[in-house]
């Protein structure tokens, strides 16, 4: 990847599967670029959704959550709640203008080496060709970063998590976990909460 | 035994067990045993445990660090207050009887006091007397006054008493003029101890192919012929040449080196007709790293058949002959001549008939395994018998049973195997142990005692970092010095260095002055992966007085330098980050209060086949209860199918023998015709439904073992089904059994292997169906001698002492021919029904195809599992793509899961023989049994805490919580929640969704995460 933007990435693993599916892929030598810091968690559903924002907030281009297969998680449904918290994130990602593809949720089972590897060298070079955060948004990537630490403080801010809270709970009811649906309960329970970050209140 | 010690109480029997080897096969028994509730005496012939382990590079299929994962298993043995190691120690009679044994051992001197000894080196130092270096193959010297290698436990010098000048001359003594801690003690003198105990473990380990063979093959004559142990050392980052792989002629860099097998095995002339089961694979593994340390190099592989049959062995064959540009050639090993103008030159012949020859810079001698030089001896002492081999004597069905009961045997002298074989064994022959001792468990063990924990809640943040070279395994790739270096300017860093290797045992006592001398409260090392190290590292805190809490790993190996091995500077910056991301993580890490939590003491096994029963009654006789389920009505598995094993006995009979066993063991419960429809819970608090006849039943237990077995590949190739001459080796199994297993015109039998299996429909080898159709052609060859038999092969796996039936079978006349996997034989249907199918495939020697019109064509089919997905989606434990249950740890773990007091056994881990079903069994059953007899656990106290002033009692926790481990309660008139620890296992998700923000997780607090992710943003 000589002479492309080399993009910094930063990842919250779940230790159960991502995280063993990283040191697997140590395990068995299998290279890939070196711009991911991780972070590990027990599980995806610890993640907060302000982290993510937080992390563009402060100097990423791009974030990366690796958890369990669907209807693998070792808590049986962690991963589901991280993708109301993705969703939250990619939904306040498009409000502020920032391209929806710096945030990536994805999966690799501990015995998927090989796939954590492939899904990482995919998304480094996807990100490096989106260039440094701001910069193919078109506008100041200083403001840009500001927005965002605004969108951290909303994201843990009471308004949104009641929004989340409706939307896990309708989640888990409804028992459709496709990224579509929870993204579509997440639009509408957080809607309301996250109008803050259109206007020019920020 | 006689019967009046049967019927005798238990208060004369012993608690202690002997283990006889300190290598990872007895270290780990030992381990074990400890874990049971068993006192045990380590002797070990040398100064220090650890074994031929302990000497390699790198352990395949993984290329993992060898001593990086065998370190934390020699510390831990190291400071077990139930383990005493005996070191420079041999049994040398044991008397009595199971359970009330008197060992007699006699121990040399060390002339260096253990326990005054500080092991900081200043004896070698001074020592006047060099002497060959036996870690280092004597490519090295070292001194009279010594330590076996760095990372060696005990951490203690010692005195070559055949060397030493003031042992032997009464002159020098310098070392105890230079040791500070006056630890010399030159009157040291042989001790003779008799020790009581209730059963002794034979695990000396394996003996080395003679000089004169490897001589054969140039070694000792000419400079660059090396041994495989020695290249090993070349390899490795300590050795010799800092692991650099040089040409011990020229120190220059081999550019064309060759690897010769099966030296000193598969070898009549030497006497050592078997197999020794390991060399194909670390032959591989060599390759590929002597590839590793230069690209350029060119790489032959010499072998008579490649015998990668291990689970997902083959596949990383193919893959490290892939990636590495290997050329293999199937060659009994060449002739090795020397020639003047340097290089070796090598001759040989393919299987075509034709001789080739050419020169290579390097050779490398893939030595086969031996029995220990000393085995007799020790049969002697111990009064075992030995095969003709002079490896221990067993039987099919009782394979680490040595023939003096109360004596067990593993490791390689059971027969020659690999670390991961050799680590089963010692958890089957401890739980033999175990259920042998069961009525003196804890009698002879002590609780272990940890200081008083410091009470730093009220200090300023101190923070110590140790940063790892793990040999080169980082620091090949990363700068640590400069590491370490930026470690120190770090907010709240007060200390840091860097290792060569951080989990060695006497890095563990450096951590515990470090952290004394420096009033460290907070720990981070920067090394492997917290996965596999963080306990080890835990349990030094505990001793240096710190809650474990306070402890943080930055990955800086499995996830750094072996993912970018051509970046070294973005390697080194990465680690850099990780560390300051730990650092600033560790800051807010707090100490934690541990609970313990008590343990159903009983355990549930999935599955009624050989591996099953096996599992239930070891666990049984132990003395816990036990749940078998079995889908089937009856008891027994597929074992039944098996009409003779390769001695000629029935597995049926031993199959009756085990079932009346299991139905009449009174804690045996037997749910036939049963399925498991849910399973939740965790380690020590199981609870299982399980589905009979339409009723349900809830069955609470502690630990889990998965043997739900596998079943026979169904083919669709060469005409099964379609005509009646072609059957599967199950199938003549079934005809051999009967009064006339063949129609008297049957004049001509082939065989074709590998149907279905490597690469075929199942992408792996099953092991087991080279041994059977040896097994079978034999059978055949007795029934009827004058039977035309062809067996058509890829590579004949017929491991271990089954070498001696594929020497058998060619002596009895059958005829083997090899075939390409892009040229596979080929079967046609006869003119008739009842007409022989034909068959055609390629000859390598005529160098055409033949044709031989087949009376019986029989496929050896592989095994399939059965289906894992169900159940392994209801424990949370990972299945690898071939469906096969994936053991925590390859090599170390073999037959735990990655949820603990979840064990697996038998065909769902992976294809295996009935010998070795049955030991893996008894060491998923002993494994189990540890956290029941134990009777507590300690979970890791990261659960979730509530702040009563924030909580708003919306109940949002509760309805999410998928453990019912946060409840809402009242309190006066307002209502708020509250962690339930003991149910609470840390996923975190009340802390996400909380919209007051009012929870937070122990170790991964909001504080903590978001000190990671600011320091992120820093680098």
């Amino acid at each position: 990847m000589s002479g492309q933007y080399s993009p910094k990435i930063l990842g919250f693993l779940c230790n159960w599967c991502c995280y063993t599916a990283a040191d697997s892929a140590g395990v068995g030598r299998y290279q890939y670029p070196p711009n991911l810091r991780v972070i590990r968690m027990m599980c995806t559903g610890r993640l907060d959704p302000s982290f993510p924002l937080e992390g563009l907030a402060s100097g990423a281009d791009a974030i990366f959550v690796g958890g369990c297969h669907p209807g693998e998680c070792h808590y049986i449904d962690g991963n589901y709640h991280a993708l109301v918290s993705a969703a939250l994130v990619h939904e306040t990602l498009a409000r502020l203008g920032v391209n929806k593809e710096r945030f990536l949720i994805d999966w690799a089972s501990a015995a998927e080496g090989p796939n954590f590897v492939k899904i990482i060298t995919r998304f480094t070079k996807q990100v490096a060709e989106l260039g440094p955060l701001g910069v193919a948004e078109g506008g100041n990537p200083a403001e840009l970063r500001e927005k965002l630490r605004a969108a951290a403080e909303t994201a843990r801010g009471r308004k949104v998590r009641l929004g989340l809270i409706n939307a896990s709970k309708e989640m888990m009811k409804g028992g459709d976990f496709s990224r579509q649906t929870i993204a579509g309960l997440v639009t509408d329970k957080c809607a309301k909460a996250l109008e803050a970050l259109d206007t020019g209140a920020l | 035994m006689n019967n009046h010690g049967q019927l005798s109480s238990a208060s004369d029997m012993s608690g202690a067990v002997m283990v006889v080897g300190g290598g990872v096969a007895g270290v780990q028994t030992a381990l074990d045993l400890s874990g049971l509730g068993y006192k045990v005496y380590l002797l070990e012939k040398s100064g220090a445990i650890g074994g031929v382990m302990a000497r390699l590079d790198k352990t395949f299929p993984t290329n993992d660090c060898s001593l990086c994962i065998l370190a934390p298993k020699l510390v831990e043995a190291g400071r077990d207050p139930n383990i005493e190691i005996l070191t420079k120690s041999e049994l040398i009679t044991l008397q009595g009887e199971p359970g009330r044994f008197r060992a007699t051992v006699k121990k040399q001197p060390r002339y260096i006091d253990e326990e005054v000894c500080t092991g900081c080196g200043q004896c070698t130092l001074y020592c006047l007397k060099e002497i060959g270096d036996g870690y280092n193959e004597n490519l090295e010297h070292t001194h009279a006054a010594h330590i076996d290698y760095a990372q060696a436990v005990p951490t203690s010098y010692h005195i070559d008493a055949k060397a030493c000048l003031r042992l032997n001359y009464d002159t020098c003594g310098l070392c105890a003029v230079a040791c500070q801690a006056k630890a010399i003690r030159f009157d040291d003198k042989e001790v003779t101890l008799e020790i009581p105990v209730g059963a002794v473990i034979m695990a000396p380990g394996f003996g080395r192919i003679s000089k004169d063979i490897m001589a054969k093959y140039g070694w000792g004559r000419f400079k660059d012929v090396l041994s495989a142990f020695e290249h090993e050392r070349l390899m490795c980052a300590s050795g010799p040449t800092k692991g650099e792989i040089l040409r011990p002629s020229d120190h220059q860099h081999p550019k064309k080196i060759a690897f010769l097998q099966c030296i000193g095995s598969r070898d009549e002339t030497c006497g050592n007709n078997y197999c020794s089961s390991v060399c194909c694979m670390y032959a591989i593994k060599q390759a590929s790293l002597a590839r590793e340390h230069d690209p350029e190099c060119e790489i032959t592989l010499f072998y008579i058949d490649i015998r990668t049959h291990g689970k997902g062995f083959d596949a990383a064959r193919e893959r490290a002959t892939r990636d590495n540009n290997f050329r293999v050639i199937y060659a009994r090993p060449p002739k090795v001549e020397n020639v003047l103008d340097g290089g070796l030159l090598l001759t040989w012949a393919t299987e075509d008939g034709r001789h080739h020859y050419e020169k290579f810079d390097m050779v490398v001698l893939s030595q086969g395994l031996e029995a220990p030089d000393d085995a007799q001896d020790l049969a002697r002492a111990t009064g075992i018998d030995l095969n003709e081999y002079l490896f221990a004597q067993t039987d099919t069905y009782t394979p680490l049973a040595t023939s003096r009961p109360g004596v067990y045997v593993i490791g390689a002298f059971q027969g020659p195997k690999d670390i991961p074989d050799s680590v089963t064994q010692a958890g089957g022959a401890a739980a033999l142990c175990a259920g042998q001792l069961s009525a003196a468990r804890g009698s002879e063990t002590v609780k272990a005692s940890f200081p008083e924990e410091r009470d730093i809640s009220s200090e300023e943040p101190r923070v110590g970092v140790f940063v790892c070279h793990c040999g080169i395994n980082i620091g090949g790739v990363v700068d640590v010095p400069s590491v370490a270096a930026y470690a120190k300017d770090l907010p709240g860093v007060v200390y840091t260095t860097d290792n060569l290797y951080s989990c060695s045992q006497d890095t563990q006592g450096l951590l515990v002055e470090t952290i004394h001398k420096h009033r460290l409260n907070r720990l981070v090392v920067a090394a492997c992966t917290p996965r596999t190290h963080e306990p080890l590292f835990q349990a030094t805190m505990r001793d240096a007085g710190l809650n474990r809490s306070l402890f943080e790993m930055a990955n800086i190996r499995d996830q750094c330098s072996w993912v970018h091995m051509h970046e070294p500077e973005a390697a080194t910056q990465k680690a850099k980050d990780a560390v300051r991301m730990a650092v600033a993580k560790a800051l807010h890490l707090t100490a934690l209060a541990e609970q313990e939590l008590p343990v159903t003491p009983s355990a549930l096994v999935i599955g009624g086949g050989l591996a099953g029963m096996t599992a239930a009654l070891t666990i049984a006789d132990q003395g816990f209860a036990v749940t078998l389920v079995e889908r089937n009505t009856a008891l027994g598995g597929q074992t039944l199918r098996l009409t003779a094993d390769r001695h000629g006995n029935e597995p049926k009979k031993e199959i009756a023998r085990l079932v009346a066993r299991v139905r009449h063991h009174p804690r045996i419960t037997v749910h036939s015709s049963a399925a498991v429809t849910g399973i939740s819970g965790y380690v020590g608090n199981f609870t299982t439904t399980v589905a009979v006849e339409g009723a349900s039943e809830v069955i609470n237990h502690g630990v889990a073992v998965l043997a739900i077995g596998g079943r026979p590949y169904e083919p669709s190739q060469y005409l099964y089904g379609s005509s009646a001459k072609v059957l599967t080796q199950l199938d003549l199994e079934k005809r051999l059994a009967q009064k006339r297993p063949l129609p008297p015109s049957t004049k001509q039998v082939v065989m074709i292997q590998c149907v279905g299996s490597r690469g075929d429909d199942l992408s792996y080898c099953s092991r087991v169906c080279c041994g059977q159709a040896l097994k079978n052609g034999i059978r055949l060859k007795t029934l009827q001698p004058d039977l035309r038999i062809t067996i058509l092969y890829r590579d004949m796996r017929s491991y271990g002492f089954m070498e001696d039936d594929y020497r058998t079978a060619r002596q009895l006349g059958i005829i083997f021919s090899r075939y390409q996997v892009d040229n596979k034989p080929e079967v046609t249907a006869g003119r008739g029904k009842s007409s022989p199918v034909r068959v055609s495939y390629y000859d390598a020697l005529l160098a055409d195809r033949v044709e031989v019109a087949a009376d019986m064509l029989v496929l050896s089919v592989g095994i399939v599992p059965e289906g894992p997905t169900v159940l392994a989606k209801m424990l949370k434990v990972a299945v690898t793509a071939d469906h096969f249950f994936l053991e925590a740890h390859v090599k170390l773990q073999p037959v735990d899961l990655a949820v603990d007091g979840t064990y697996v056994c038998g065909l769902a881990h992976s294809p295996k023989s009935m010998d070795e079903t049955i030991a893996q069994a008894q060491a998923a059953a002993g494994r189990a049994c540890q956290p029941l007899a134990k009777g507590t656990i300690t979970p890791a106290p990261i659960v979730s805490k509530v702040d009563p002033e924030l909580c708003i009692g919306c109940g949002a926790c509760e309805a999410f919580c998928p453990y019912k481990a946060i409840q809402i309660y009242k309190d006066g008139k307002v209502r708020r929640a509250r962690t339930l620890t003991a149910s609470c296992k840390g996923c975190g998700v009340c802390a996400a969704r909380c919209p007051t923000m009012a929870i937070d997780m122990g170790r991964f607090t909001l504080d903590g995460i978001m000190a990671q992710i600011h320091a992120f943003a820093e680098g």
